[in-house]
């Protein structure tokens, strides 16, 4: 494509690619992006931190003050307010039911007013279930009222319109559910005493009903906990080595197999279509299969024993996916994913290969290089963007082995990264430190990449 | 090594002594072409051992499977029982209608939105194009473990938790960039001058992508389509963690397998590799096509 003709199209078309790629940059978005970036700050970021404490027993009220989750907190008053329907069903909530009646009081007039659910036994319910009618309660022991109050609004502090006696007939007319807000005292972190309402949801009450802790919080805070969590966990260092053991184990035993599969492939051998058809087929395998398969090696009933004491190398099965033959599955694990993943290495190499111009090659051998000399000084200079390409990729590619290793290992005597995101939010239901993990593998990820991408680079600027 | 025999016969009145060079280059040749067979039939038994192995496993008799030592086929007896008994336990066929209908979806979805963005990287120059290829690759580079747990925030959020379908909306996020590379690469791999052609002979735009360019692609497009449904049918760490009543087959497999009997196990290997042979059959003249141009 020429100059002209790319001037061209630019001048005619240049919305349209735009509208070409706008779909794939929604999508990935909208599924990649965005969860990206909400699911890391799970892994710094503690949703329910701190209790923010209202001066007043309403949302509307201004700010008293902070406490942190788990604080112990006295409770003082008590009080019922409104809550919204949608947030009926949350957890930890104590309410209260404040019933609309009707009823004739004493002097025979009728009575109008609320009162707590405590003092009415409901009689009467429509279809769907909403009281209709009732009689009030009678008080027990003998000190008390034998009169209920009947209040002008839904909470004691209201005004009081009259009294009922027991048993009387009421229609509800209609209800009310409260929640119950606490008066809490409580010291922050800063050692100030912090004093404030706060609805029932967020403080857990002991059972002499005075004292409390904050259950959860209503306002997030940046949190170093869930990463101290992570490096604390026992799986934590274990996993991280061995990662690391695997990646340094694996990555140039591929390189240099795939090295050597594409230049078969390059090769020109007959039956080539073959080779390269047997040589491509790991690269669609299934890592849980391939798990699989060389578990079927490795058991102890497996081929790998069969074979050697078909040799006569042993005389009775051996061991080798235990505890204590950890190296073995290290051994299993490194072939198990040399054998899946080198196709993938082997086909970047060849398309660099593809590249080389058989001139270069050609030239070299007439000058009498060897197959080794042609190697070192043609084909593998040439090939670095290639072969920098497929390293980025197979490191990132080897942080993220999982099946294979549990296949072969259980996954608890050999553990790695993935393995451990899978557990903390599986076997733990941890969210927040499954984000740790999975954020941590993501870094190390870059590091290497960048790390790949400056020294491949430092050493063509010292060559040029 | 891809020298033509052809090209080093064609000096003939080359001196002595570059003759004496050719037969020695010749004869190197002949030894390392000898010693190439070898290595390339080597590096061939080292893959087809193993799923040998696996497929005498899973075609022969449970007793067989608990046998040791271990038989090969066509030594030991041919019986479909232990796939059968693989098929038949809980939640395979099923497993095996998600891990399908999952993968069809992701096929789908992921074709429709890359064809186009690949039709625009290949083949517009346009302001922001390198920013977008490296983002794509970016996203490509991401390890699955990362967007899996964040998905499932989200997607428990939405309500859509533990569906085959918001799987396949993940599964399609996680083939969509190298898709799109494969398709970009594809269509690179025709030549505009075609399309120009057309164009000068009297087709619209549209006749001449639709009559020229489409029956090129679509070989290649079927090549990575192909390679997308791969990669969902194998994906086993999202899709156990977002799936737990419509688990896929591999889903199905791993979470399972702490408690299933061998046979099972070897069963369900040589089950999930299947798709993985027939299909490589089929995309293997693309491979270099696809890949190549992605790496790049």
């Amino acid at each position: 494509m020429s100059t002209n003709q790319q001037a061209r199209q630019k001048k005619k078309y240049n919305w349209a690619p735009y509208v070409l790629i706008l779909p794939s940059l929604v999508y990935l978005a909208v599924f990649f992006a965005w969860p990206m970036v909400r699911g890391l700050t799970l892994a710094v970021w503690n949703d329910e931190a701190n209790l923010i404490l209202q001066v007043e027993a309403s949302q509307n009220s201004d700010e008293a003050g902070k406490l942190p989750q788990g604080t112990a907190v006295a409770i003082l008053d008590q009080q019922g307010n409104e809550v919204p329907v949608d947030e009926l069903d949350e957890g930890n909530l104590q309410t209260e039911i404040w019933y609309q009646i009707t009823g004739l009081g004493t002097d025979g007039a009728p009575i109008s007013g609320w009162v707590p659910e405590a003092r009415i036994r409901v009689r009467e319910e429509n279809d769907a279930g909403t009281p209709t009618g009732g009689s009030v309660r009678t008080k027990l022991g003998s000190d008390a009222d034998p009169l209920t109050t009947i209040y002008a609004a839904e909470n004691e502090a209201s005004e009081i319109v009259g009294q009922l006696e027991a048993r009387t007939e009421v229609t509800i007319d209609g209800l009310t559910v409260l929640e119950v807000w606490y008066l809490v005292r409580g010291v922050d972190e800063d050692g100030t005493t912090v004093e404030g309402w706060s609805p029932s949801r967020y403080i857990q009450v002991f059972e002499e009903g005075t004292n409390g802790r904050v259950d959860r919080g209503n306002s997030g805070a940046l949190t170093s906990e869930y990463v101290q969590k992570m490096v604390n966990d026992r799986f934590f260092w274990p996993a991280l080595g061995t990662t690391l053991l695997l990646m340094v184990l694996i990555i140039p035993i591929q390189f240099i197999l795939a090295i050597i599969m594409a230049l078969v492939i390059q090769a020109n051998l007959k039956g080539q279509g073959l080779f390269l058809y047997v040589f491509a087929i790991p690269l669609a395998a299934s890592d849980l299969a391939v798990g699989i398969v060389w578990f079927s090696i490795f058991t102890t009933n497996g081929y790998l024993n069969t074979i050697l004491q078909g040799l006569g190398i042993i005389d009775a099965p051996v061991t080798y996916l235990s505890a204590e033959t950890r190296y073995w599955i290290i051994i299993a694990i490194v072939l198990a994913e040399v054998w899946r993943a080198t196709s993938i290495v082997m086909v970047i190499v060849v398309s660099g290969l593809q590249a080389i111009s058989s001139e270069v090659l050609e030239a070299a051998e007439l000058f009498g290089a060897g197959l080794w000399q042609r190697l070192r000084h043609v084909i593998l200079p040439l090939l670095k963007p290639s072969l920098q390409v497929a390293l980025i990729l197979r490191t990132i590619l080897a942080l993220q082995v999982f099946a294979v290793v549990v296949a072969l290992s259980g996954g608890d005597i050999v553990t790695v990264l993935a393995r451990e995101t899978y557990r903390q939010y599986f076997d733990f239901r941890n969210l927040n430190v499954a984000a740790s993990f999975a954020g941590f593998i993501l870094l190390i990820s870059m590091v290497s990449a960048v790390f790949y991408l400056r020294t491949i680079r430092t050493q063509e600027e010292v060559g040029a | 090594m891809t020298v033509t025999t052809q090209k080093t016969t064609q000096p003939a009145q080359a001196s002595a002594e570059v003759k004496a060079i050719h037969r020695k280059m010749l004869r190197r040749r002949r030894l390392s072409k000898g010693f190439t067979y070898l290595v390339a039939i080597l590096i061939l038994l080292w893959i087809v051992v193993p799923i040998w192995f696996i497929g005498s496993m899973a075609l022969t008799t449970p007793a067989n499977v608990r046998a040791y030592p271990k038989g090969v086929l066509p030594f030991i007896e041919f019986s479909l029982e232990t796939m059968r008994f693989f098929l038949s336990s809980e939640g395979i066929v099923p497993g095996i209608i998600n891990s399908v209908t999952v993968a069809v979806i992701t096929l789908v979805l992921s074709t429709i939105i890359a064809a186009p963005a690949g039709y625009a990287i290949s083949r517009y120059i346009f302001k922001g194009r390198d920013t977008y290829r490296l983002s794509v690759l970016m996203v490509r580079a991401f390890p699955i473990v990362v967007l899996a747990i964040p998905l499932v925030v989200v997607f428990i959020n939405f309500g859509i938790f533990d569906s085959i379908y918001s799987l396949a909306l993940m599964h399609t996020a996680l083939t969509l960039p190298t898709t799109i590379l494969i398709i970009g690469s594809v269509f690179a791999s025709v030549p505009y001058e075609l399309e120009e052609a057309a164009k000068v002979f009297g087709c619209t735009p549209i006749q001449a992508f639709r009559q020229v360019v489409l029956p090129l692609v679509l070989p290649g497009i079927a090549a990575a389509a192909i390679f997308t449904f791969v990669m969902s049918w194998n994906e086993v760490f999202a899709a156990s963690v977002l799936t737990i009543q419509n688990r896929t087959l591999p889903a199905q497999v791993f979470n399972t397998l702490s408690q299933s009997s061998q046979a099972y196990q070897f069963a369900g290997a040589f089950f999930m590799l299947i798709p993985s042979m027939i299909f490589i059959f089929f995309i293997r003249r693309y491979l270099f096509n696809m890949w190549g141009q992605v790496s790049k």
